[in-house]
């Protein structure tokens, strides 16, 4: 019951402009038969999720993005962002930042560490909204099926890396260049400024993150993410359909000279953003 | 592709006896050799110039091999189509053991010396996978396996029979077909999740709502039609037309779903089994409860051109439809 499409279309038919409920209901979307996709993604849960989350867009984060002509609006596209900010505000403000400024409508698939499916309630609404665990299958059955997939290459050290090192890029994981070669998918940059900002942490704990099912668990200064002003900017995609082929993949080096083009853009877009905004609330 | 003839064990199991019924109305098929653990005379079809049937007791060697060396040979039998597996989950020990896993490996060894026979097709289950929280959503033919060393005799054996099979592929002069069929919900096939749903009310572990892949019993034997007729050997899943959540299985079934913690279904499902005698253990099934685990059928798509088209039969309209 808590998951049942009919509460979500109640709460979205109530407080849901129109606009907003006709982009979840013209997603590209493949129905395997009831309603939903093969990894659980609703169209009714995508407008909850755009319900749950605008505030946060647009009131308490005040979201700002540019570069969205960079996102293409057909076929498998990975974007790859920088993590940051002890909880993953950024995937979420990313997912509807997307949505909204695509033409048609596309939903992100963000693809989380292995934990988040486990995690009780979270981990069956975010799949409703798109989330697929982080497996190479799925990454790849999404990229066949022509999704367009959020990564955060740095993964788990990304989002808990010390305030101290905010902005500093975390080691690349090379999985989203070898599946980009692999499935003839450009990558798109992204740069996430402000979400280091939103809750430093005093500590993390991995003893802690245990006791939730989390491989660590941040103990930050705050209890509630501070408002600051996020800021997100899209880069020019990285051509590795036309560049690489498929073959491509096994070998490691180019792989890695993906990989690091890709951070080389990201830390481009990182700085360009640092330097564009006019402070952390601004 | 015509004058095939076919020898189907498990006969007195509903997917068996559809199976026999498909294969009767399909011209391709001169004579079908129709196996049953029961009495022929409870077989709820009569004997035909295309049709014969025999009770053999499948766990013992002799009989099997009079079967495939008298009458299997004198019919002049190509195929054989081997679909029996104990039920139960509940019953455990060597005898099961045998029929489940030892009764394949014989029935094979018999099969590659026997000279008219050439192609075997054993129907396994999705349930050979593993399910969890690291492995792809969609399931190809290469996914893990549940090799678990707690894992139930249910499971075990029908990971040892699928293995059975797989080992000889490319040694044996058998063209082997395993087919991983999803769970197909219906009584009598041995589906954990058809006797789960037998309660009027269901738990299900509160907070997860994962998506499974079920079959009607008219695509199980489809699939095992399209493998009769088909040359290719090698393993292939066979999903079912419905993808859904478990809670939309439950309301479609006519159940109330009741969300509980996960930490007391086991010892209330183990509990509900003593009493009632139902067969659904949930701590075998615990995992396709909470991660999601759907068959990804294209290989037998492009391969034996197996596509669902047979939606179960839902008790209750999608209420989403409605209107």
């Amino acid at each position: 019951m808590p998951f049942s499409p009919a509460i979500a279309d109640m709460l979205t038919g109530l407080f849901l402009s129109d606009e907003a409920k006709s982009r979840a209901s013209n997603i590209h979307f493949r129905d395997a038969g009831h309603g939903y996709d093969t990894f659980g993604m609703h169209p009714s849960f995508v407008a909850l999720g755009e319900l749950v989350v605008r505030g946060l867009y647009d009131r308490y984060f005040r979201v700002q993005s540019q570069g969205h002509h960079n996102i293409p609006g057909t076929g498998s596209v990975i974007l790859a962002a920088n993590h940051s900010g002890n909880i993953p505000i950024d995937g979420v403000l990313i997912w509807l930042d997307v949505l909204r400024n695509t033409d048609p409508s596309r939903v992100v698939r963000p693809i989380a560490d292995h934990f988040v499916p486990s995690l009780p309630y979270l981990g069956t609404l975010f799949a409703r909204g798109g989330m697929v665990g982080g497996s190479r299958g799925n990454a790849r059955s999404l990229l066949e099926a022509g999704e367009i997939l959020m990564i955060f290459p740095e993964g788990v050290p990304g989002i808990v890396k010390p305030f101290r090192k905010r902005y500093q890029l975390q080691e690349f994981r090379h999985g989203h260049a070898e599946l980009a070669i692999r499935h003839s998918a450009p990558i798109v940059p992204v740069g996430v400024v402000g979400g280091e900002e939103q809750m430093p942490a005093l500590f993390t704990s991995k003893r802690l993150g245990a006791l939730f099912g989390l491989p660590v668990l941040p103990v930050p200064l705050f209890p509630v993410p501070l408002p600051v002003r996020y800021h997100l900017r899209y880069g020019t995609p990285i051509p590795v359909h036309e560049e690489y082929s498929p073959s491509d993949a096994d070998d490691p080096a180019a792989v890695a000279e993906v990989a690091s083009r890709v951070k080389a853009g990201v830390d481009a877009l990182l700085k360009a953003g640092l330097q564009a905004r006019k402070g952390v609330f601004a | 592709m015509s004058g095939l003839r076919v020898l189907v064990t498990g006969c007195c199991a509903p997917i068996g006896e559809h199976l026999v019924r498909r294969l009767l109305d399909d011209s391709r098929v001169e004579c079908i050799l129709a196996v049953t653990g029961n009495p022929v005379d409870t077989f709820p079809m009569s004997p035909s110039t295309r049709l014969s049937v025999s009770r053999v007791n499948l766990s013992s060697n002799r009989a099997v091999h009079r079967l495939l060396f008298e009458q299997a040979k004198a019919q002049k039998i190509g195929v054989v189509v081997h679909t029996a597996m104990h039920h139960s989950a509940t019953d455990e020990g060597p005898k099961v053991h045998a029929y489940n896993v030892d009764s394949v490996r014989h029935l094979m060894a018999l099969c590659e010396r026997h000279p008219t026979i050439k192609r075997f097709v054993l129907r396994s289950a999705a349930a050979v996978y593993q399910v969890q929280r690291d492995l792809p959503v969609l399931i190809a033919e290469d996914h893990p396996l549940n090799m678990a060393g707690h894992a139930p005799q249910w499971v075990r054996d029908r990971i040892q029979a699928d293995l059975s099979a797989c080992v000889r592929m490319g040694m044996s002069p058998l063209h082997i077909t395993v087919l991983r069929m999803a769970e197909v919900l219906a009584p009598g096939t041995g589906s954990q999740l058809f006797d789960y749903l037998e309660s009027r009310v269901c738990l299900q572990p509160a907070g997860f709502d994962p998506m499974i892949n079920v079959m009607s019993i008219q695509d199980a034997v489809g699939a095992l039609s399209d493998a009769i007729g088909a040359m290719e050997q090698g393993v292939f899943n066979i999903p079912g037309a419905d993808t859904l959540p478990v809670s939309l299985v439950i309301e479609r079934w006519g159940r109330i779903g009741i969300p509980a913690l996960g930490a007391i279904l086991s010892p209330l499902y183990r509990l509900r089994r003593r009493l009632t005698g139902h067969d659904f253990r949930y701590g075998m099934n615990r995992r396709s409860f909470i991660y999601s685990g759907v068959l990804d059928g294209s290989r037998a798509r492009d391969v034996l051109g197996y596509v669902p088209s047979h939606p179960i039969e839902w008790p209750v309209a999608d209420a989403s439809a409605v209107g």
